[in-house]
Parts: structure tokens; C-alpha cells; sequence
């Protein structure tokens, strides 16, 4: 057997770990059914904020955590509990991306969040009744 | 423009009449390009609102330096600054590529006109190709068909006469210099592909690596660069904690900079003996195509929600889509020697692409066309490259040469799998009933993963970034070390041998000195040899310079630069490895006692005017300022000095009370010097307790520096902390706020001084009845009472028309046992109606009471916290290794590229 024939088996098996690997690490996004139905298993859910109901953050208590409601596509809702502090602009955000677990009170509990900003055509539809009106 | 470029590529190749066509032709598109610049930049300058490119990226306020960031923040801005260091690289190329040019000014050319396809912005039928920065606000696709876009006098409406302004985070002088860096990168990534493709046109396969090294180490050290920079930006103005996150952005940026090294590397071996040249020619083109990718990744919306700041998608995806295939498609097809395998190979992409265009099946048509080109290259290795010469020896420089740059190519393949999750996701829609059942039946997790299109990036990425990418990292190091000590076409182990005998003999003591001074653990092993691997690595070349090259400068520039890239990793290494959260649990407050959440706090809650120990200082929160959009909250930072405590000064220890028998320097334990010094006292007020400081062994000593983190009021982006960052020699201090009250008092001092008022954060009001209680969430508040108070002083000062009214509040300290204080807020009642108020103060709580509304037993009571903020602090040691590396990196990589320039 060749040299080269050895490195490139060794490079496929490489690639291959890698891949297989990754896929093994990746999560899945789910709706907060699948992850009410699953507790304990990590996720991440897609949602937005329910701005109907209290956002909670009370720093000298813990500087850690922040309460919401999580509205998912389907409307489902659920208590998030986020080991984060309140981000900047938290009412203002769009849609937001959770990474956790429902927990055996069906919370779920959030490790981290991703969360898209409004995007940048919502002032054009205020300018729009604007428009209208003049 | 578009027709000046498309001659060129019709022109180039044939005879010298038609080479001077496209010569005249990429001239002119190079006036237009710089003409295109030239106009937007006037535009931006004159806030030309009417644009919606000025509008979405500038307003009125905006400092003159940050125009230039405004150019390419958007899309369309962006590609015009890659197309123009196209120009600019291909001008030079004009000048200097003498027989090559028309071969590799066509491939130049070629990836101009899909670049202006971007830029364009015209429709063809529905379809949208690319995006024009001169779009009108009118004509902007997503205004179209609103009411005012008819309106004669809409830029007078107030929307339109100031723009939205740049997003806050760009606005930093690393986002100057940042994208025209990383884009002359990218642009540069493009010479050698052009050199590769032109050197198969023209059957000569060795021939372009000569000429392609130079522009592949420039391109290495400019993309270097900009990527680095980008790390220094996000190190100084985001608030992630850190200067490389692997992100999906930074990742498609880091790729190719990864596979242009391989490249290069691999150019420097088969310039000497052909021996690899099919990983050569694969490596160089794979890199444009990287770039390609990477681009398409960013721009077209497909990582969506994966990543922090990936561009909206702006219906660019499928133009961008099928730039990268027709591209792929060259590459692939003009590696086969054959002409006929070419057009063969050619004619069934663009087969498949009608298909899959027509009946609407694109991903199976891009899959398919993936499959044939594993075949066709598969072919072409077979036909072209595959040699029966002797292998090379096994201790010379090619072949290690050769291993290392496969590692690079590894760990770019790692990144990118990585990174295209959401790819993959679209790929594998239509085989999704496929792996399902596959993973029924044979209950593998992985393939049922694979049939959910929910696949998501590792959630955490960092973390499986860094598992991956340590080993890769610790065999490149050490192939960095070594593999200089061989030389060409021999065997060299013993001399390898001897010359890195004292290396590693150095290395591994600088190594054992350092795991010892950073605290390293066994199961920190893979980090502790990447610490060994990179020392020696360093050490190594450094000896090379010394005893091989004996100081000679001119040839050293491999040698400085392999230096930087091993300091790069290791400060790296040490920086991110050795980090440490100096806010952390550090209030005077015992955290335990308030909450369990409090044990793995990573931020420090710092009251205005407190000082409070955080790591190994003291921090005083002295003010809030405004400075510009910014608001700035001051931070002073003092030594840690031991307390003096003098003769009869009380303190609280434990719940009781102790007064000093003499004047003393505390020690680091209280009861082991509390039969010395400290006198419990028998009897004493409870209100002496509650009120008497606690017992702490360090006071703040001398002023040592200020730091101001800030946060950057943006009504429309939404408002953003920056951090602040103090520099030593070994270590930074970086801080920013993770919580803070922006709201600031109307009358603010001229000098942006914050006055008192807003000293205090918002009010809570709880309504209450006399008897009731509340729990704060420092304080537990009892109503003992409402009442008038009627004493004649008061009565005689107000007269009738005034009533005082009073609540009797007795407060305990949630988290202290047993420590009461008492309050009594008042409000004055004009014929019914309140009208002013005394707010209650209790200092140690750092709590206000107010009565705001009284009605027989009914109250109102507003609570309010001393303004505070929740700051996290990290030390990042080492983090000027990093630095040192990145200037070594880019100086002995330009050297090698002047070195070889003169030799051409």
C-alpha cells in the first residue's frame, strides 16, 4: 500500500468523524409542543415574545435571571425562565431564538437567546398610515 | 459597465486586436467602477435622503469619519468595494501579467459581470437581478405601492428628512478599515484563481505558481488581517466577551484564509517538484469558490436565524446560488485536460441546471450536479494528475509540507460543515422521508436527525468549535515547528533532530513554567499541549532565524511569519483558556444568603456612589454621564489596601457587636484576631447593630484608574452597550454593562453631569392598607400606620389649607436576620389633592419609601432602588501575545511576498 493511499484513508476517516460529530452536537429546532412533550431533552424553540404579558427582571435578586412568556408559531405559550439578564430592547425584539429544557413545571429553561431586533421596515409601514392621513 | 465587461471576456484569448479590445474595455469598466464609488460617497456626504441607500445608512448627526463605514454597511455598498479592488488588483495585473494577461484578465473579467449582476438591480420579468445603490426611497421594493411614494412633496414628510443612521455598533474605527481589508482579501484570493484556471487554458501546469505566490501571500496576510481586525473589533465594541465567538460570519471569513494557506504551502512544493499538483491546483480554486460560498452564506438570508448579524436576505439568493455553481462548474470542468470531458461535463451541468430551473426540482439538480462533479474530478485525477513517479522521501520538507496542508484543509471542512447546518437543512428537504424511515428502522439518532429539517447549530458552539479545532490547531503547531528544519528532496530526520534538540528542550521548560503560573490541570490536557505545541512551534523558528539563517534578514520572512501565527494561537489560547470573571461574586454582601441563583453570578451589581471590592480592586460607580448619544457610566477603580480600624470604632461581625481595643491593621481572619483587638460588647442599642458597618479586612486604596462603559442610546437600532477595557502589559480588564437605567434626568447639566434626581431607579407603587405588607426585593416593608400629624410647629408653618399625612413603615433587612430600621414618609394634602412629598431615605438598604397617595387606610406607597447597574468584569491574560502575533504574522508574510516579488 501507497503512502498516499494511507493519508487519504486517514483523511476520510477524519472527515467523516468530523461530520458525523457534528450532526451528533447539532440541535433541533422544535415547537413547544415537541419540547413540552420531551422534558429535560435540549432544544432550541423559535417564538416571540408575549407582550401581554410581565416581563420580569429583578437584578438585586438575581442578575441572572429574566421571566417571560414565549409565544411560539403555533400559538402555543410557556413561561421561559432565561439564566441571562434582560437584554437591551427585550420589548422591542421581533422574534427570538431559545436554547434549553422544559423542566418538570413546564418551564422551559433557557440557556441562551438569540434575539432578531425589528427589522428595518417597520417605521415604513408607520410612514405609510402617515401617508394616508396626509 | 455591464457591456464594457462583457467584451472583455469575448475579447481575451485570441489575437492581439481583440486582446487590446478587452484591455481598453476593462479600462473603461474601471472608470465606471471608480465613477459608481466616486457618486455614492458624494451622495453620503451630501445626506442625499432621497436615496434609499443614504437613507437606510447615514443621518445628520453622524461624525465625518464613519461616512466610510456607511458606504459598506449595506449589501449593495459592500459588493461595490469588492468590485472595486477587483479593478484595482486587475489594473495591476494589466501592467504586470505580460503573456498571462489575457487568460487570467478574462477570469477576472468574468467575475466582474456577475459581480455587477449584484449591483444592477433591474428586472427581468419578476425576477430582481441584484441591487442597486441609487434605488430611489420610492422605488425601494418594499415601498412600492405605499400611498406616499405618490406624493410630489414626500422627502418634506419628517420621516425622510434625516436618514436612520448607521447601526451604533459600526461605528468604530475598526469598522473603517475593517471591511476594506477583509474585501481586498477576498479580491485577492481571486489572482490565483485566475493564475490556476489560466495556467490549465494554457496547458501549463507548473508554470503559474511562480507568478500566483506572490498574490497568494499577499492575499494571506491582507484577508489575515482584515479577519483579525474584525476580531479586534468585536474584542472593543461588541459585548460578547471576547474577540472570536465563531460566529457563522467569522467562520466564512476564516475559511478561506485557511485553504489560501494550504494553497500557498502547496504552490511552494510543486514549484519545485510537481509531485502534489492536483491539491495544488483543487486548494486554489477551492478558495475563490470559498469566498464565493462564504458570500452567499452572509448575504442571501439562508443562515437566518442562526447568527447574530447575518444580512437580511433581500431575494439575493438565488442569483447568488447560481454565481457559485457556474463557478464551481468552471473550476471543475477545466481541471480535466480533455477538451471534450470539458464541454461533455459542461454541457450536463447546464442540462441539469434548465432541469431543475424548469420543473422546479433545484435542490435534487444541485445535488446531481455535486455527484458529477465528484465524478468528473474523480476523472480528471485519474486522466491528468495521477503520476507513477517514486514517492517523495519521508523526512523531507515537501512531504510534511504536503500533510500540513491537508491538516488545514481538514479543519477548514470541519468549519464549514459546521457552519452550513442551515444548508445542509435545505439539501436534505427532499430526502427527508428517506432518513426517516431509515432511522426507524435501523434506530440510529443521527438519521432520524438528519430527517428533521429543525437541524440547528451545535448550541454550544463555541465549545464544539474549540473541541474540534484544539487538535488541529496542536498538530499544525508542531508541523510548524519542525517541518522548516527539513529541507527539499531529502531525507533529513537526524538533522531535523539536532537543530530542534535545544528547542524542545526550551519549550518544554517555558511550558512547564507557564502551566505552573496559569494554574493548568490534567484534564486540561489537550490545552496544555497546544500551549507546549505553539511554545515550541515559536521556539523553533526563532532558532531557525538564529542558527540556519543566522539573522539574515531578507530570507526570514516564512520564519517571522510562522512566529506570529504560533503567537496568535497562544494567545489564543491563554487568553480565551485563562479568562476569568473578576466580578464575580464579590459583593461586601455574603451572595449565598440572597439567592442560590447568586453562587454562579457572573456580574457585579454596583449602586451609584458604593464601592465595592471586585477581584483585586475596589469600584466606586460615581456617575452617570451624557456624552453625545452615549451615556456613560464613570467607574473608578482603587487598590485593595488593608483596613485600619482605630481605637473604639464599632463593627458588625456575625450579629453582634464589637468595639476595637486599639488602633490596628485588620488581618485577612477576624476571629483570629478578634481576642486581640476586638471587645464584643455586652449590651448595646439593637439600632447601633443595624446601623453599624460590617467587619471587612480591606478598604480602597490609593486611585489607580477610570474606566467608562457605556452604552449608546440609538432610538432606532435599539441601544447598545460598548465596553471599556483597561490595558496592561500581561492582561486587560475588560467591563461592560449587562443592566443598566438609561433614563436620565431632562435638566441635565450643561457638562452632562447627571443631577441627583435620577440617582434613584424607577418607582414601584404598591397599593396598600395600613396593617399590610410588602416584600421588595431587598426589603420586607411593614405598614404599621397611617396618620396626620397635627403638632402645633406644623399647623402654625402650612396653615389650614394644608394636611400632613404620615405612614409609620417598619422595614427589615431580607437577607441580614433580625436588622430593622424604620421610616416615615409624609405627604402634604392641599384641599384634597396631594401635592408634594418627603421620601424616606434608609441609607443602609439603599431603598427610598415615598408616600405617594393617602385615602383613610388606603396608601400608596412607592418603593425605589439607589440607582444601580450589573456590570460584568473579565480578565483576558495575555491577550498582547495575540496581538504581537497578528503585526508578526502580517510583517514576515509581506516580507516573504517582497522577497518574492524580487526574485521574479
Amino acid at each position: 500500500m501507497k503512502r498516499s493511499h494511507i493519508i487519504a484513508l486517514v483523511i476520510i476517516a477524519v472527515a467523516m468523524a468530523a461530520f458525523i460529530a457534528t450532526l451528533a452536537d447539532s440541535s433541533t429546532f422544535v415547537d413547544l409542543t415537541e419540547a413540552k412533550a420531551r422534558p429535560g431533552k435540549e432544544f432550541k424553540v423559535k417564538g416571540y415574545l408575549d407582550k401581554s404579558a410581565p416581563v420580569e427582571y429583578e437584578p438585586i435578586v438575581n442578575a441572572n435571571l429574566t421571566t417571560f412568556t414565549l409565544v411560539d408559531d403555533q400559538g402555543e405559550k410557556c413561561l421561559v425562565r432565561l439564566a441571562k439578564a434582560k437584554p437591551y430592547d427585550f420589548e422591542r425584539s421581533e422574534s427570538i431564538v431559545l436554547t434549553g429544557s422544559v423542566n418538570a413545571r413546564g418551564e422551559f429553561e433557557a440557556r441562551d437567546m438569540l434575539m432578531k431586533c425589528p427589522s428595518k421596515y417597520n417605521e415604513m409601514q408607520g410612514v405609510d398610515a402617515l401617508g394616508v392621513e396626509g | 459597465m455591464l457591456a464594457t465587461v462583457g467584451c472583455a471576456i469575448g475579447a481575451q484569448g485570441r489575437s492581439e486586436a481583440w486582446t487590446a479590445l478587452g484591455r481598453l474595455s476593462f479600462r473603461l469598466h474601471s472608470i465606471a467602477v471608480l465613477g459608481i464609488v466616486a457618486t455614492l460617497f458624494v451622495m453620503l456626504f451630501n445626506h442625499w435622503f432621497e436615496y434609499d441607500y443614504v437613507w437606510k445608512h447615514s443621518n445628520l448627526q453622524m461624525p465625518l469619519k464613519y461616512i466610510a463605514s456607511c458606504f459598506w454597511e449595506g449589501q449593495e455598498g459592500s459588493f461595490l468595494l469588492w468590485t472595486f479592488w477587483h479593478v484595482v488588483l486587475g489594473n495591476i495585473l494589466l501592467m504586470r501579467a505580460r503573456s498571462w494577461e489575457p487568460h487570467v484578465m478574462t477570469v477576472i473579467a468574468l467575475v466582474q459581470v456577475f459581480l455587477a449582476f449584484m449591483l444592477i438591480g433591474v428586472y427581468v420579468g419578476e425576477w430582481r437581478v441584484g441591487s442597486s445603490p441609487f434605488l430611489l426611497l420610492r422605488e425601494a421594493a418594499d415601498n412600492i405601492g405605499l400611498p406616499w411614494t405618490q406624493m410630489s412633496g414626500y422627502l418634506s414628510l419628517d420621516e425622510f428628512k434625516d436618514g436612520r443612521g448607521l447601526n451604533p455598533l459600526l461605528q468604530n474605527y475598526w469598522m473603517v478599515i475593517h471591511p476594506p481589508t477583509l474585501f481586498l482579501g477576498f479580491a485577492a484570493t481571486l489572482v490565483p484563481f485566475a493564475y490556476a484556471i489560466a495556467g490549465l487554458w494554457r496547458q501549463e501546469r507548473t508554470e503559474w505558481m511562480k507568478l500566483a505566490l506572490p498574490w497568494t501571500f499577499f492575499g494571506v496576510m491582507v484577508l489575515g488581517t482584515g479577519i483579525l481586525m474584525g476580531g479586534a473589533w468585536a474584542y472593543e465594541a461588541l459585548s460578547f466577551g471576547g474577540f472570536w465567538a465563531w460566529d457563522p460570519v467569522e467562520n466564512a471569513s476564516l475559511v478561506p484564509w485557511i485553504t489560501l494557506v494550504a494553497a500557498g504551502h502547496l504552490m511552494l512544493v510543486n514549484k519545485r517538484k510537481p509531485s502534489s499538483l492536483f491539491s495544488a491546483f483543487c486548494l486554489t480554486l477551492v478558495t475563490f469558490i470559498l469566498v464565493l460560498y462564504s458570500t452567499f452564506l452572509t448575504r442571501s438570508g439562508v443562515l437566518g436565524d442562526t447568527s447574530v448579524h447575518s444580512f437580511t436576505g433581500d431575494g439575493m439568493l438565488p442569483a447568488l446560488v447560481r454565481f457559485l455553481l457556474i463557478f464551481i462548474g468552471i473550476a471543475a470542468a477545466m481541471l480535466h485536460p480533455e477538451r471534450k470531458q470539458r464541454a461533455l461535463y459542461l454541457g450536463l451541468s447546464l442540462a441539469l441546471l434548465i432541469i431543475g430551473l424548469a420543473f422546479a426540482i433545484e435542490v435534487e439538480a444541485i445535488l446531481l450536479f455535486g455527484l458529477l462533479t465528484a465524478l468528473h474530478l474523480f476523472q480528471a485525477y485519474r486522466k491528468g494528475f495521477s503520476s507513477k513517479d517514486p514517492e517523495e522521501a519521508l523526512w523531507s520538507r515537501e512531504f510534511w509540507l504536503f500533510i500540513a496542508s491537508l491538516v488545514l484543509l481538514l479543519s477548514a471542512a470541519q468549519i464549514t460543515f459546521s457552519t452550513s447546518i442551515p444548508v445542509t437543512n435545505l439539501m436534505l428537504a427532499p430526502f427527508k422521508q428517506i432518513f426517516a424511515s431509515l432511522g426507524e428502522r435501523t434506530g440510529w439518532e443521527f438519521l432520524s436527525k438528519l430527517s428533521n429539517d429543525g437541524l440547528a447549530p451545535p448550541s454550544e458552539a463555541i465549545a464544539h468549535y474549540n473541541r474540534w479545532q484544539t487538535p488541529f490547531a496542536i498538530i499544525i503547531s508542531l508541523l510548524v515547528a519542525f517541518t522548516i528544519h527539513l529541507r527539499w528532496k531529502q531525507d533529513g530526520l537526524k538533522r531535523m533532530l539536532r537543530q530542534i534538540a535545544v528547542s524542545i528542550i526550551i519549550s518544554a521548560l517555558i511550558a512547564g513554567i507557564s502551566f505552573a503560573l496559569l494554574g493548568y490541570e490534567a484534564h486540561e490536557l489537550q490545552q496544555a499541549m497546544l500551549l507546549f505545541t505553539t511554545v515550541f512551534a515559536f521556539v523553533a523558528n526563532a532558532a531557525y532565524f538564529g542558527t540556519v539563517l543566522k539573522g539574515r534578514l531578507k530570507s526570514a520572512g516564512p520564519t517571522v511569519a510562522h512566529m506570529g501565527f504560533a503567537l496568535v494561537l497562544l494567545g489564543a489560547l491563554i487568553s480565551t483558556g485563562r479568562k476569568e470573571e473578576a466580578s464575580t461574586n464579590t459583593r461586601s454582601m455574603d451572595l449565598r444568603l440572597l439567592n442560590e441563583g447568586f453562587n454562579n453570578s457572573k456580574e457585579i451589581l454596583l449602586y451609584r456612589g458604593d464601592t465595592t471590592r471586585m477581584g483585586g480592586f475596589y469600584v466606586h460607580y460615581a456617575q452617570k454621564r451624557a456624552d453625545g448619544a452615549n451615556l456613560k457610566y464613570e467607574m473608578e477603580y482603587f487598590a485593595v489596601a488593608p483596613r485600619r480600624y482605630g481605637q473604639d470604632d464599632t463593627v458588625r461581625f456575625g450579629g453582634t457587636l464589637f468595639r476595637a481595643r486599639a488602633d490596628h491593621e485588620a488581618g485577612p481572619e477576624f476571629l483570629a484576631q478578634q481576642p486581640q483587638f476586638w471587645e464584643a460588647l455586652e449590651r448595646y442599642n439593637k439600632r447601633d447593630l443595624w446601623h453599624a458597618r460590617p467587619w471587612s479586612p480591606t478598604m480602597p486604596g490609593e486611585k489607580l484608574f477610570d474606566l467608562a462603559p457605556v452604552i449608546q442610546l440609538n432610538k432606532r437600532m435599539g441601544n447598545v452597550p460598548e465596553p471599556s477595557t483597561r490595558h496592561w502589559l500581561t492582561h486587560d480588564l475588560y467591563t461592560h454593562l449587562r443592566y443598566a437605567e438609561m433614563a436620565l434626568d431632562p435638566d441635565t447639566l450643561p457638562d452632562g453631569t447627571v443631577t441627583a434626581d435620577d440617582a434613584w431607579m424607577p418607582n414601584r407603587r404598591y397599593e396598600k392598607q395600613a396593617g399590610d405588607s410588602i416584600v421588595t426585593p431587598t426589603s420586607l416593608v411593614i405598614i404599621d400606620s397611617v396618620y396626620t400629624i397635627q403638632d402645633s410647629a406644623t399647623k402654625a408653618m402650612l396653615g389650614d389649607r394644608f394636611t400632613v399625612r404620615a405612614a409609620a413603615l417598619r422595614i427589615r433587612d431580607l437577607y441580614e436576620p433580625d436588622r430593622w430600621f424604620e421610616a416615615r414618609p409624609l405627604v402634604i394634602y392641599a384641599d384634597g389633592q396631594p401635592v408634594m412629598g418627603k421620601a424616606a431615605e434608609v441609607d443602609a438598604l439603599r431603598i427610598r419609601y415615598s408616600l405617594a397617595t393617602n385615602d383613610g387606610d388606603q396608601l400608596g406607597l412607592d418603593v425605589a432602588e439607589r440607582e444601580f447597574v450589573v456590570m460584568q468584569a473579565l480578565i483576558f491574560p495575555g491577550i498582547n501575545i495575540l496581538w504581537i502575533g497578528c503585526v508578526l504574522l502580517a510583517l514576515g508574510t509581506g516580507m516573504a511576498v517582497w522577497q518574492r516579488l524580487r526574485n521574479n
